[in-house]
């Protein structure tokens, strides 16, 4: 497509690179068919073709209004239209880059200010976000409905096997609020690594950034991108096999590390290297022998697969082979490719649109009645869970449960 | 032939316009029964016949509105080929362009196509006496509106078709009908169920008790589909489907008025009395009726179809009465193409 | 340089305001879209060289709210643009200044499918391949299938007459269409076809097919389902020349073979979609055929045997089946989305449609070569071979100044071949605005006075889509007189870079 950028961002970095993702874009309209929220509205400025053009008169010149922002902000982030692209369009990183421009020309009310402030001033700091949650689990049975839903049940830790038994080591990301919502996924993780002769070491690592990043605080995501690279970096120097992330939400983000800090002379490097040595679990157990674990089990499990492992890590198909290599049956869920409407923060700051993906996932996971519903991300878990008719659980839970058993 | 057959037709036209004389398209009046009654002098297309351009490999013949049917028939038999959408003669002087304006297409209708199915461009004489050409000799063509196609059926109320490009198919490697005795309701359906699956049929009938069924494909894909189907391989059956598409089968011969009736094919029985032949898969029901036209659409709008006055009856309501908007559509499509109205004039509805 | 938005006419601003508050009594405040900023996005289809900012985008979502815009339009003068997902090639959604822009895209539900007479009603905006998705379940499917299928929607085909890859032996939209619903531009709603083989009267369902929304706004589609094959196999063959390729789709037809589907695709098509599918592709040939057939495992295999005997009369380099159902769609997957991997390799691109007689596949193919060294702009090939229909991607870059114009050029160069030849300029994409003027190279004057009639039979005022595909006669005066001083701008009332 024909680009003429405005001279502020023409010669910048993100303009270049803004300018060759524009390029790329052919204006087919494919990505328009699997994009959620054009299913939904039908808007050409609610699908990725539209955000696009949007995008695009922002950074030729164009002051935006609070129009193109709406359309962005709707926007779930689950680059479902980056699969569908046969032109290789980046579109992720476009919106990263249009979305900061667009909340710098463009003043947000008081009240919407406050919530995106509010929501990374608490969600990815543990030590804020676990006592707020626990006071929430505590009156969960005397809150509203909408609370309610919004507050997980408590789950319990379970055993964390020792790491120092084993020669091979990897380090897990701990991340924000899933040591505070499910705790018992790394713990699970550790004890499936721990049969497969893997011990799993954590970090005094943090949020990994993702939450501000696609709230537009780049620079604040980067500062918690920077200090876990510290936390992580003696671990790496000890000779940790990979840097495993069991929520491909995270996964995504810490791949992307490198990246994100490609210019940055003290910490490329070590960034680059980061993510290089980054696996979602789903990697890791791909291609390890799974013999070892001889589960059995007669449950039938839909799995759902997040955008960020399919759209995001690109990783479609990995998890339901494993599952299906350790004997559980897989139902057929159609659509899988379209956003459950968890999408990070979405849920929270788009509350009518994720309902509604939420309910479309929900009924295309049920649809062959399944004992259970597997995911591979804590946002989507939370977020089908407060209506899901069966549990919901991360697969690598199944597995551990399974074992146990034995 | 005379060197410019076309011209002469132009001309003839414009001398109609300035003397405000109606003309009747007559080609080999084999079909003037079909519709309301003719009016108007006589306007004799085939002056203007021979096969244009033909090639096999194209698979397209090109052929002026005068050409005997037979003669294009048997010069695609020669490399193997046919008008897949069987339209019917009634005549050994049918020609194509009669063909064309009546729109009928024979018992491979459903599994092949129609008649507009296979029309690719004509060149015609409009109302005002002009030579225009519409669509083309290529299988793709959607350059401006599809005349062509509008002219199907059109019964020439809109022109003088002069010549016509169709698409043609490769005759069948090989056919071969079965037959089973079964009573109305059931040959419905199987034919019904037959439909739903992927076999090679390309005709079915059924009449009194018996259900026919052609095939036709390649030697194994038939084999394939006897051994799903069953029933009896009829002998000779090329003259059955022949007789079928000609209406010289017995049923045809009738006192009572004869019915076509098109409907979605698998609606059931029709609650209408009367001796029924099936075609089509249940698509294309033959009906011997007296009772009142209107009674028997007043029943067929009920599941969808609609009720020609093939032959016999009321000459004034052959065709299924249009909703208004749709007549009115039709009135200006008229006075778009012929605005003295002097093409058969009232052979389709009265004022189209 | 930032470009500054061409300034706008102020009475043109007066009016927006006014109509878009009129359309905000019929629909929802935010169904219509009246800031600059939110048109801008809606100035083009899937031609992105042309733009027009429309005066208002309405997207209504029922039937009768469709009717209640037409008519206020209709009433005022005001005319009409058609969208359904703006994937069409020839600008034939490109908006009118002073005109509104319908979208059908919320209209996005199957209505109904009815098993026993395998046909599916559903809305215009609802997507080509959605359809086969709903019914598949019931072994059913929709057999046109343009590459474009899974965002294109039925009404954008139907308006289009959109073909596919499996269109050689399934037919066009036209074929595959029994009933649709119209609102006509007084905003009567009217049933057009039926849901038996044929209906009563004029077959306007052919004249509505391909009429590019100049004729009637499309609510309402009925469609006729297939039953799936029993059995499908694609053969890819691949050509150390592109005209032995052209020759061997002769010949397969000349066999007697009518395949499923028979496409064609040239080096640079099969490495852009090579990189983007992983199919599998010999990104050595210097073109690959697909071909597919398919019906009972008898038939296929019988015909596999027949065609692979005409692929070798034709000197093909290599040959493979499909070895599973996987690998055949991975087969089409790449071919359908062969435009727009393109724009891996350039900005962007142009398509031609023209169609050809097959025979002459060969020579045009060649001639085309020819023509793009002369104008110095790659093309891509990448073609539905056994319709003889054609679509080389001129590819240019709208960056780099008169490239466009080279372009238009290198494309109405290659529609005067088609013509010559004995083809059509457009086989399945449309007129649109893109080739409006070779509508004049086409047809003479009389035969474009009677589109104009046919026109007139059902918009009177001419508030369809008004300035598409059929080219007003004094269009065509200024374009013979244009040709003559080559090099002047094609269209200087259309914004454009
Ligand atoms: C990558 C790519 C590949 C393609 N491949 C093919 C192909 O193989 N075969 C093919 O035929 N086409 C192809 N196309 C072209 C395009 O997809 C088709 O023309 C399609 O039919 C357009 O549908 P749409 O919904 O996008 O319509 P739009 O582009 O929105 O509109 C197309 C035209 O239809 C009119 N229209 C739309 N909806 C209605 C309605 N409800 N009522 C009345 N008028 C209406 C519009 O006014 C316009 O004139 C391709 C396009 C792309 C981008
Ligand atoms: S699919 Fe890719 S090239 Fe096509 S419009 Fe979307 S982003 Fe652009
Ligand atoms: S990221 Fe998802 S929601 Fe956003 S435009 Fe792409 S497909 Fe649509």
């Amino acid at each position: 497509m024909q680009t003429h950028l405005a001279d502020f961002i023409r010669n910048t970095i993100e303009g270049r690179e803004a300018d060759a993702i524009l390029r790329k874009c052919v204006h087919c309209g494919f990505c328009t068919a699997t994009c959620p929220t054009y299913q939904l509205l039908g808007d050409e400025l609610d699908g990725p073709r539209g955000r696009i053009y949007l995008m695009k008169q922002v950074l030729e010149g164009v002051t935006p209004t609070s129009t193109t922002q709406l359309h962005l902000d709707r926007c779930l982030s689950c680059r479902n239209c980056e699969t569908t692209c046969p032109s290789g369009v980046q579109y992720g990183r476009l919106l990263d880059i249009g979305r900061v421009i667009v909340e710098q020309q463009v003043e947000r009310t008081e009240v919407e200010k406050l919530k995106r402030k509010l929501l990374r001033l608490v969600i990815p700091y543990r030590n804020r976000f676990g006592p707020l949650l626990k006071i929430g689990q505590f009156f969960r049975p005397f809150l509203p409905k909408p609370l309610k839903q919004a507050t997980p049940a408590a789950r319990a830790a379970g055993v964390w096997p020792q790491a120092d038994k084993h020669d091979r080591r990897m380090l897990v990301l701990n991340g924000c609020v899933q040591p505070a919502i499910a705790p018992d996924i790394n713990s699970a993780t550790a004890r499936v690594l721990d049969q497969l002769g893997i011990g799993l070491t954590t970090a005094n690592d943090g949020c990994c950034g993702a939450l501000s990043y696609h709230l537009s605080a780049h620079d604040e995501a980067l500062g918690f991108v920077r200090q876990n690279i510290d936390a992580w970096w003696p671990y790496i120097e000890q000779g940790v096999e990979a840097i495993v992330i069991t929520a491909s939400g995270c996964g995504v983000m810490v791949k992307d590390y490198g990246y994100l800090l490609r210019h940055d002379t003290d910490y490329a490097k070590k960034a680059a290297t980061v993510s290089d040595l980054t696996k979602d679990i789903s990697e890791v157990l791909y291609t390890e022998d799974l013999t070892k674990l001889k589960t059995k089990s007669n449950k039938k499990v839909a799995f759902q697969a997040p955008c960020s492992l399919q759209h995001g890590l690109k990783l479609s198909g990995k998890v339901e082979d494993i599952l299906a290599r350790l004997g559980f049956s897989l139902t057929t869920v159609p659509d899988t490719h379209l956003c459950c409407g968890s999408a990070g923060t979405y849920s929270i700051l788009n509350p009518v649109i994720s309902n509604q993906l939420k309910k479309r996932k929900l009924e295309a996971l049920c649809s062959e009645q399944p004992d259970i519903i597997a995911t591979a991300n804590i946002g989507c878990l939370t977020h089908l869970e407060s209506e899901a008719t069966v549990p919901v659980v991360h697969w690598i839970n199944l597995i551990a449960a399974m074992s146990h058993e034995k | 032939m005379s060197a410019d057959s076309a011209q002469e037709l132009i001309d003839a036209v414009k001398r109609a316009l300035d003397s405000n004389t109606n003309l009747c398209i007559t080609g080999g009046n084999t079909k003037s029964f079909y519709g309301r009654d003719p009016v108007g002098e006589p306007l004799l297309t085939t002056i203007h016949h021979g096969i244009v351009n033909y090639e096999p490999s194209e698979l397209v013949i090109t052929a002026r509105s005068g050409t005997l049917l037979a003669d294009i028939e048997l010069t695609l038999a020669e490399q193997k080929q046919m008008l897949a959408f069987e339209p019917p003669s009634f005549g050994k002087q049918a020609t194509l362009g009669g063909a064309v304006a009546c729109g009928l297409s024979g018992p491979r209708r459903p599994y092949v196509g129609a008649v507009r199915d296979f029309v690719l461009g004509v060149r015609m004489i409009n109302g005002r006496g002009e030579d225009l050409k519409f669509g083309g000799q290529v299988m793709k063509n959607v350059a401006g509106y599809d005349v062509s196609r509008l002219m199907v059926g059109a019964l020439g109320t809109l022109g003088v078709l002069l010549d016509i490009s169709l698409k043609v198919l490769p005759t069948p490697m090989m056919e071969c009908t079965l037959v089973f005795e079964v009573g109305h309701t059931q040959a419905l359906e199987l034919q019904n169920t037959w439909a739903a699956k992927p076999l090679p049929i390309s005709a079915t009938c059924h009449v009194g008790e018996l259900l026919h069924v052609r095939l036709s494909g390649s030697e194994k894909g038939i084999i394939a589909a006897r051994k799903q189907l069953g029933g009896e391989q009829v002998q000779g059956a090329d003259e059955f489907w022949c007789n079928l598409k000609e209406h010289r089968h017995d049923f045809f011969k009738q006192a009572e008025t004869l019915w076509r009736i098109s409907v979605p094919p698998a609606t059931p029985a029709l609650n209408v009395s009367g001796p029924c032949l099936v075609e089509w898969n249940g698509g294309l029901r033959w009906l011997k009726s007296d009772i009142p036209a209107q009674s028997i659409r007043t029943t067929i709008d009920m599941v969808g179809g609609h009720a020609t006055m093939f032959r016999g009856g009321d000459s004034e309501n052959v065709f299924h009465p249009l909703q208004q908007t749709v007549l009115t559509l039709h009135k200006n499509l008229k006075t778009a193409f012929d605005p003295a109205g002097i093409f058969n004039p009232g052979r389709m509805y009265e004022g189209v | 340089m930032s470009i500054a938005p061409k300034a706008e006419n102020p009475s043109l601003q007066s009016q927006r305001a006014r109509v878009a508050s009129d359309l905000r009594r019929v629909v929802a405040t935010d169904s219509v879209l009246d800031e600059e900023e939110s048109l801008r996005p809606y100035e083009c289809d899937g031609l992105s060289a042309y733009r027009r900012l429309p005066l208002v985008v309405v997207l209504p979502d029922t039937v009768d709210q469709v009717q209640q815009v037409v008519r206020y339009c209709h009433d005022n003068d005001i005319p009409i643009v058609a969208r359904g997902a703006g994937t069409g090639l020839s600008g034939g959604a490109l908006p009118i200044e002073d005109g509104v822009v319908l979208s059908l895209a919320k209209f996005n539900k199957v209505i109904s499918v009815d098993k026993d007479n395998r046909t599916a009603v559903v809305q215009p905006g609802v997507r080509n391949l959605a359809i086969s998705e709903t019914v598949s379940h019931l072994g059913l499917y929709y057999a046109p299938d343009p590459s474009s299928q899974i965002a294109c929607t039925i009404g954008g085909n139907v308006a289009e007459n959109a073909g596919g890859l499996h269109c050689l032996k399934y037919g066009l939209t036209v074929h595959n269409v029994l009933e649709i619903k119209i609102v006509t531009i007084e905003g009567d709603l009217v049933t057009i076809g039926s849901n038996a083989l044929d209906s009563p009267g004029y077959d306007l369902l052919a004249l509505m097919t391909g009429s590019e929304g100049l004729l009637g706004i499309i609510v309402e589609v009925t469609v006729k389902l297939l039953t799936k094959p029993d059995c499908a196999k694609v053969i890819m063959a691949s050509f150390d020349d592109i005209e032995k390729a052209g020759n061997a789709v002769a010949n397969i037809i000349t066999a007697g073979i009518i395949p499923g589907g028979l496409e064609m695709m040239d080096n640079a098509a099969i490495r852009v979609t090579e990189d983007f599918v992983h199919a599998g592709y010999d990104v050595e040939a210097a073109a690959i055929l697909l071909c597919e057939l398919d019906g009972t495992p008898e038939e296929v295999d019988d015909e596999i045997e027949r065609v692979k005997l005409v692929l070798e009369q034709s000197g093909y380099t290599q040959m493979q089946v499909a070895k599973d159902d996987n690998q055949r769609q991975l087969f089409w997957s790449g071919r359908k989305s062969a435009f727009p991997a393109v724009g891996r390799i350039s900005p962007d691109y142009y398509c031609m449609d023209g169609t050809i007689p097959r025979k002459t596949l060969g020579s045009v193919m060649s001639k085309v070569d020819e023509l793009s060294r002369q104008y110095d702009l790659r093309v891509v090939n990448v073609f539905h071979a056994g319709d003889g229909n054609l679509h080389p991607l001129i590819l240019y870059d709208g960056n780099v100044e008169g490239e466009l114009e080279r372009t238009e050029e290198l494309g109405g160069a290659i529609l005067d071949l088609c013509i010559e030849v004995g083809g059509t300029i457009t086989g399945e994409h449309g007129v649109g605005m893109e080739k409006i003027d070779h509508m004049c190279i086409q047809f003479d004057t009389l035969e474009l006075s009677q589109f104009h009639a046919v026109k007139q039979a059902f918009d009177t005022k001419r508030l369809l889509n008004p300035d598409k595909a059929v080219p007003t006669l004094h269009r065509c005066a200024e374009f013979g007189a244009m040709h003559v001083h080559k090099g002047q701008l094609k269209f200087p009332d259309i914004e454009r870079f």
